[in-house]
């Protein structure tokens, strides 16, 4: 696919509502006559519309959140769990915890990763994520440097922030920032033309400076954020039509949800948020273009600007509900019931909003750590590239690396809509069979081609090296080595068997190839190459 | 290429008649989406070479400025920069008139073979793009996971043939409304892109390496996370990956597509149809609807890139001699508002026309104009007709599939298709 086709500009796909309770009934029809709202628990209840006509509407998803719990069953979650006889959520086995943190806290791990981390113990890898600062990750920005990449380009960029997420020894923080790109959502192919797709790294490197900042900065931020003012019209707004694109988006996408806001909101927010403009690679607000008239929003009144709109948005009962449940699906597991979020509540009102701490206390959380959320989620296309990459050290350019993630359904800097991707709200949506495919030839490509530069010879994994440096000795220590980081060294015996099988199976290489153990025994290359192929190509390795 | 061997599920038995040899991996399949079934659905329906191709148009098409309502004074009045001028205008009626890139279409309605619905929504309709294209797609308020008419409906067919491409959506990521529990449905962009590729150093073309691979799938434990999903998808893609190969190797387009990945996807569908994969519905997205500022330019290229796609389609399928096997559909989530915005745009709206297309429809208006003068409160169009009665109808009387089944109620029906 062309990366000019400006014409296929967002939205493109079909996406899952967001921020909606995940356990309401799945079947049954739209549009159902009006419900009577029942009490919720804890989250807000979803405020009653004032002038709309839509109420009946959303008087509906109300009713799906008080139908918690009362049997249905949504499709990620089945999907998830199908065949589960026992749903046993204890805590998962300690040698896989710190290769799950790195997973879903990152993207995987090397062996020498692994060890650092464990060293710490959990408690004390889970303060080295957060305290990135206190790593230098000088290393990883001076090779990146020394690719001389055109940042303007979004070829570039792709490559610039995959490269980065393999190589970085501040993974949370790359994570992280992936997590607020599929949040607060803009798109390379509505910024302004290719003159202005550097407003994508400067929205790339203001979600990396405040990954773990109060969400009222992060929303001041993204509002006058330059990719963002075009990319949802801000831009266009005028104090005298003010354009609605941006008001909506905030309110149900970024911050509350369906159903905790009116279309007359969505018009007096709009007003309040005019006054922005954009040009070149900055913005600049002018008090003069903005719509000075008195505005009632979300039941507040006065002459609201845009400062006031992030006000009453962070401080809204239903924001911490909605980001956390946005960041527990994102790095814990699906269908999150109402107690899995309240603690990230908590936190967010107790600490003044800080995501820092919101993401301590869902690092730290039982829930993080239990079997259910233990390979829960499918890879996301970028987890896949830049873990894979990651976790065999690939070292060189990377030059063709984007397009992979692109067929496999995941573009940094083009997420599909203002949505974001739907499968980092369900998993199974990253998952079919051409999407399948792309991942194992990836894999393939990764094995025989190494570094996946244009013009240097193809630098293909050096097997016979890693078996020399880790004092391989046997088929069975071949598998066990690369399933020790790959897998957690969790393969069951039979599958073990069936790697093992393959490795020693009698076959001709192309060239009489071999790849010789410690122990002396030779082995076909072909076989041993693709004993790791299968291994990454399994149905564990596609999980996270 | 035709599948000789059939299988039929009755009353939830597998039967396999005598003589037929049911491949090992599609009896896997099968068995695989029938412990996935929890709704165990059985759709009634008649067998049949029929196909439907569905055509979503993503961020919510400005109905106004498609098919054109040139006559009402409002429009013009609304739409001071956006209105297109009558002269423009290709009129279809007295009233009505197409958008000056649907020349294309125009030929077709010309040639009988092009129905409008007009007015189409469903009551209190959502602005929210993402819930809007839940409840077109899965027909559900609760949305979040729920399974597609689509899906629902393909679901059973896979079942009964064990055919991997009863359905199929191009693009990278499968539509929802072809979201199905039981049966994930072939997505792929490109059929080049839909294979394997084998090691280098294998001197067998791969076929150790990937029957190991298929090994490692069918034995991945059932209890595992997302068994059923990875092992029905390496089959699928396994064993789709081989059909669509052989056949690409034998089809010849008979018109050049245009350019672009709308037509390119329409061309995978036509190949499949053409070469007889067993093709019952097809999908693919055109997106960039969403014209909340400088809408002309972005609106009239999609026209045109809609146009032109369908127009070739339909081409290439005639000279096939297949036209009369093909209906296609066109949905966006909504349609725009009446009134244009200050950024020469147009914010979210509400009802919206649809297009249904093919030699077995019959040409004419469907539906009930909405009225330019009498908005809702958001100045938005009151929409006429509900979008399942379409659905009903291509179910009904194109697919030989139970609307009731599939749906899950009586929604009325549209008579752009003859009844059966």
């Amino acid at each position: 696919m062309s990366q000019d086709e400006d014409l296929y500009n967002e939205p493109t796909e079909p996406r899952m509502r967001v921020g909606q309770s995940s356990s309401v009934p799945s079947t049954g029809l739209a549009i159902p006559p009006t419900p009577q709202a029942a009490p919720v628990p804890t989250p807000p209840p979803v405020r009653r519309q004032r002038r709309m006509s839509r109420r009946t509407l959303i008087g509906a998803s109300l009713a799906g959140l008080a139908g918690l719990g009362i049997g249905g069953i949504a499709l990620g979650e089945y999907v998830q769990h199908s065949g589960l006889s026992n749903l046993f959520h204890g805590p998962m086995a300690s040698d896989s915890q710190i290769g799950h943190l790195l997973r879903r806290a990152g993207f995987g791990a090397t062996p020498g990763e692994l060890t650092t981390y464990k060293n710490l113990g959990f408690s004390g890898a889970v303060d080295r994520l957060l305290n990135y600062q206190q790593v230098s990750d000088d290393a990883t920005d001076n090779r990146l440097k020394a690719l001389n990449l055109n940042l303007a380009r979004p070829l570039d960029q792709q490559r610039w922030w995959l490269l980065r997420m393999a190589w970085t020894q501040r993974p949370l923080l790359e994570k992280m920032t992936l997590f607020w790109h599929g949040v607060l959502v803009s798109s390379y192919r509505k910024v302004g033309g290719p003159r202005a797709y550097g407003r994508m790294m400067i929205q790339n490197q203001f979600l990396r400076d405040h990954a773990f900042d109060t969400f009222d900065n992060m929303l001041l931020g993204i509002t006058g954020d330059p990719a963002m003012l075009f990319y949802l019209d801000l831009t266009k707004s005028t104090k005298q039509a003010p354009n609605e694109n941006y008001a909506r988006e905030l309110m149900e996408l970024f911050t509350l949800g369906l159903g905790h806001y009116s279309q007359q909101d969505v018009f007096e927010g709009a007003a309040a948020l005019t006054g922005w403009h954009v040009r070149g690679l900055s913005s600049h607000y002018l008090p003069g273009d903005h719509n000075d008239l008195n505005k009632t929003y979300l039941g507040q009144t006065g002459n609201f600007d845009y400062k006031d709109v992030v006000r009453i948005l962070a401080n809204h009962p239903a924001t911490p509900w909605f980001i956390g449940r946005k960041l527990f699906t994102f790095f814990v597991y699906e269908n999150p019931t109402d107690e899995d979020i309240k603690p990230l509540v908590d936190t967010y009102v107790q600490s003044g909003h800080n995501m820092g701490a919101v993401m301590r206390t869902l690092l730290l959380s039982p829930q993080f750590s239990s079997t259910k959320a233990y390979r829960s989620r499918i890879k996301s296309p970028v987890e896949f590239t830049a873990g894979a990459y990651r976790a065999l050290n690939i070292q060189g350019s990377g030059d063709t690396l984007p397009q992979y993630p692109l067929l496999m359904g995941q573009t940094v800097f083009d997420p599909p809509n203002v949505a974001g991707w739907p499968g980092d709200k369900v998993s199974a949506f990253w998952l079919n069979s051409g999407t399948w495919m792309m991942r194992l030839n990836y894999v393939d490509a990764l094995l025989a081609r190494g570094n996946f530069s244009r013009n240097s010879k193809p630098t293909p994994v050096d097997l016979q090296g890693i078996v020399k440096a880790n004092n391989i000795d046997s088929p069975e220590h071949f598998v066990d080595y690369f399933s020790s980081f790959l897998l957690d060294g969790v393969v069951d015996s039979n599958r073990r068997a069936q790697y093992i099988k393959y490795f020693t199976t009698k076959d001709t290489s192309r060239g009489n190839a071999q790849v010789t153990l410690k122990n002396g025994q030779s082995y076909p290359f072909n076989r041993v190459r693709g004993t790791l192929y299968l291994m990454m190509a399994s149905p564990e390795y596609q999980l996270n | 290429m035709k599948l000789s061997r059939r299988a039929m599920i009755k009353d939830g038995l597998l039967v396999v008649s005598a003589g037929m040899v049911m491949p090992a991996i599609f009896s896997r399949g099968i068995a695989s989406a029938r412990a996935q079934s929890i709704d165990g659905s059985h759709i009634a329906q008649t067998a049949s070479d029929r196909t439907l191709i569905v055509v979503q148009m993503a961020g919510g098409n400005d109905g106004l400025n498609t098919v054109i309502p040139f006559s009402d004074p409002l429009y013009h009045q609304m739409r001071p920069t956006l209105s297109i001028a009558d002269a423009k205008v290709l009129p279809i009626d007295t009233r009505l008139g197409l958008h000056p890139n649907l020349a294309p279409l125009k030929n077709l309605w010309d040639a009988g073979h092009l129905a409008i619905i007009e007015g189409v929504g469903y009551p209190n309709q959502s602005l929210s793009h993402f819930q809007a294209m839940d409840i077109w797609q899965t027909l559900d308020l609760s949305g979040n996971g729920s399974q597609g008419w689509l899906g629902k409906l393909v679901s059973g067919w896979v079942d009964q043939d064990g055919h991997p491409f009863k359905a199929m959506d191009i693009g990278v990521q499968t539509a929802q409304a072809l979201s199905s529990i039981s049966a994930p449905v072939p997505t792929l962009s490109t059929v080049n892109t839909y294979r394997l590729y084998p090691d280098p150093a294998d001197t067998d073309n791969g076929n150790a390496r990937l029957q190991a691979l298929m090994n490692l799938y069918n034995s991945y434990p059932k209890t595992s996370p997302y068994a059923a999903l990875l092992d029905t998808t390496a089959l699928s893609a396994n064993e789709g990956s081989r059909q669509l190969h052989e056949a690409d190797a034998q089809y010849h387009a008979a018109v050049t597509y245009p350019t672009g990945p709308f037509a390119a996807g329409l061309k995978v569908l036509a190949e499949a149809i053409v070469q007889g994969l067993g093709l019952r519905v097809g999908y693919v997205t055109l997106g960039g609807f969403d014209t909340h500022a400088n809408q002309q330019a972005t609106h009239d290229m999609l026209m045109k890139t809609l146009a032109d796609g369908l127009s070739a389609f339909y081409t290439d399928l005639a000279k096939h001699g297949k036209a009369d096997n093909v209906v296609v559909m066109t949905w966006s989530e909504f349609g725009r508002r009446v009134e244009e915005n200050g950024s020469q745009g147009t914010d979210h709206g509400t009802a919206a026309p649809m297009f249904v297309l093919g030699n077995p429809v019959n040409r004419g208006i469907f539906g009930e104009p909405a009225s330019m003068s009498s908005l809702d409160t958001t100045g938005n169009l009151k929409y006429t007709t509900d979008f399942r009665s379409v659905y009903a109808t291509v179910l009904d009387r194109w697919l030989g599939a139970s609307s009731q089944d599939v749906l899950g109620g009586s929604f009325g029906s549209q008579n752009f298709l003859p009844q059966p």
